[in-house]
């Protein structure tokens, strides 16, 4: 049976696990929640995520939720197809792939969603946004210093905390804050090469 | 060479760290990082973590910083020492992963949040700001209605046995605790699993501070 993923197009972590199904050659199949009717509130969704969150996924029966654990589980469930070493499995490179997973949500995912939350559903700009955009930037300047020294976050090979700053950086750029990326040689070269993925290409643009 | 942790005595992430090590039965030093001195912010730090935050450790030559993936490094080096903290059965381990992602989501920008309106940002010369203080404990309130969904079918987060997904849940919610905020007690599966997670002796033993 074909993984079924429970989301909507425009969820960040929905065009996630998308990305790694596509990275992974997974076959997949993806189940619209209505976000506009609140689908993801009922009572029969919050069966399956008690947070009513999108997305969750229905492997054969499994039912798992949060993006970057879905994500996880099918790449060491397909370890020898698609785009390999996602997860490293050395005892130190995982170490360092954990490393840079966990920087992606503390010190990437942390600023930039509120960022895109208010450019895309506040409009009038709060003064605390400029703070956090200071915030960001102050990361990405650390960004800058270790991709000077390695090619991707968690070392010299792809892996998938790189692949997780994906859908959230797209919507950065699309809020018009590209340059967190383009004003840093070493951080724009990473994110050109990124983007430049056919798997994330293949992806239709988000509503 | 025993394991080297850079951080400071009563910092949450370093904490969490101190708390796996204790699980696992690894011997570790202690440096500490004078972070009212701005240690963390001098090049000779920030050489070792480019974002000037504690902790890290060196671990025979491996400098590794985030707390949770030290955590799960440690975890992972000494599976057979100490308590299991990561499952192996492959539908135990992505309950596991699902378990660590909901506390990285849907309990540390809240409770941690929260921590800093209510107590670190005075320590910088800031002001609380009530309204975004009050919207964190209503958010936390919610993440946790769903936690007492999820501990009325199960002992822990990812299922009947302990693993590093509640262990992590220990710095900020001990904080949070500790400033007034209780949103565990009014849930009862929720404070069964708080009383269980906090009584372990490991965190007993760090929780005022390393030496």
């Amino acid at each position: 049976m074909v993984v079924k993923i429970y989301g909507f197009p425009i969820s960040t972590c929905t065009r996630l696990v998308e990305l790694i199904c596509k990275e992974k050659e997974i076959p997949y199949e993806l189940v619209d929640v209505d976000f506009r009717k609140g689908e993801h509130t009922s009572s029969a969704f919050k069966e399956h995520q008690p947070f009513g969150q999108v997305p969750y996924i229905d492997d054969d029966g499994f039912i798992l939720y949060e993006s970057r654990a879905i994500c996880r589980y099918l790449i060491k469930k397909y370890p020898s197809q698609g785009t390999l070493g996602l997860i490293p499995t050395d005892l130190q490179a995982k170490a360092l792939f954990e490393q840079a997973s966990s920087i992606e949500i503390t010190n990437f995912d942390n600023f930039a969603g509120p960022l895109v939350v208010e450019k895309f559903f506040n409009p009038p700009t709060k003064p605390g946004l400029l703070n956090t955009l200071q915030l960001l930037n102050a990361k990405m300047d650390a960004y800058e210093v270790i991709l000077g020294k390695q090619k991707y976050l968690a070392g010299e090979t792809l892996t998938l905390a790189d692949l997780q700053h994906l859908p959230l950086g797209r919507l950065l750029c699309t809020a018009g804050l590209a340059d967190v990326f383009s004003s840093r040689p070493n951080v724009a070269r990473w994110w050109n090469e990124l983007t430049n993925r056919p798997a994330w290409n293949t992806m239709k643009v988000g509503a | 060479m025993v394991l080297q942790l850079y951080g400071f005595p009563t910092s949450t992430c370093t904490l969490r760290v101190a708390v796996v090590l204790k699980e696992k039965n690894v011997p570790f030093e202690f440096h500490m990082v004078d972070l009212t001195k701005g240690e963390h912010k001098a090049p000779a730090f920030v050489a070792n973590q480019p974002f000037g935050q504690v902790p890290y450790i060196d671990d025979d030559g491996l400098i590794l910083y985030e707390s949770r993936a030290i955590c799960r490094h440690i975890a992972t080096k000494y599976a057979s020492q100490g308590t299991a903290l990561i499952p192996t059965d492959p539908k135990a381990y992505a309950l596991f992963e699902q378990a660590a992602s909901i506390e990285t989501s849907n309990f540390d920008p809240f409770a941690s949040g929260l921590a800093w309106e209510l107590r670190f940002c005075m320590w910088f010369g800031g002001q609380t700001d009530e309204a975004r203080a009050k919207t964190l404990r209503t958010s936390l309130a919610g993440k946790l209605d769903a936690y007492e969904v999820i501990l009325g079918r199960q002992k822990y987060l990812a299922g009947n046995e302990v693993t590093l997904a509640d262990l992590f849940h220990l710095p900020y919610g001990a904080i949070i605790l500790d400033i007034g905020i209780d949103e565990f007690s009014s849930r009862p599966n929720v404070k069964r699993w708080w009383d269980a997670v906090t009584s372990r002796p490991t965190w007993q033993a760090v929780k005022d501070g390393i030496a």
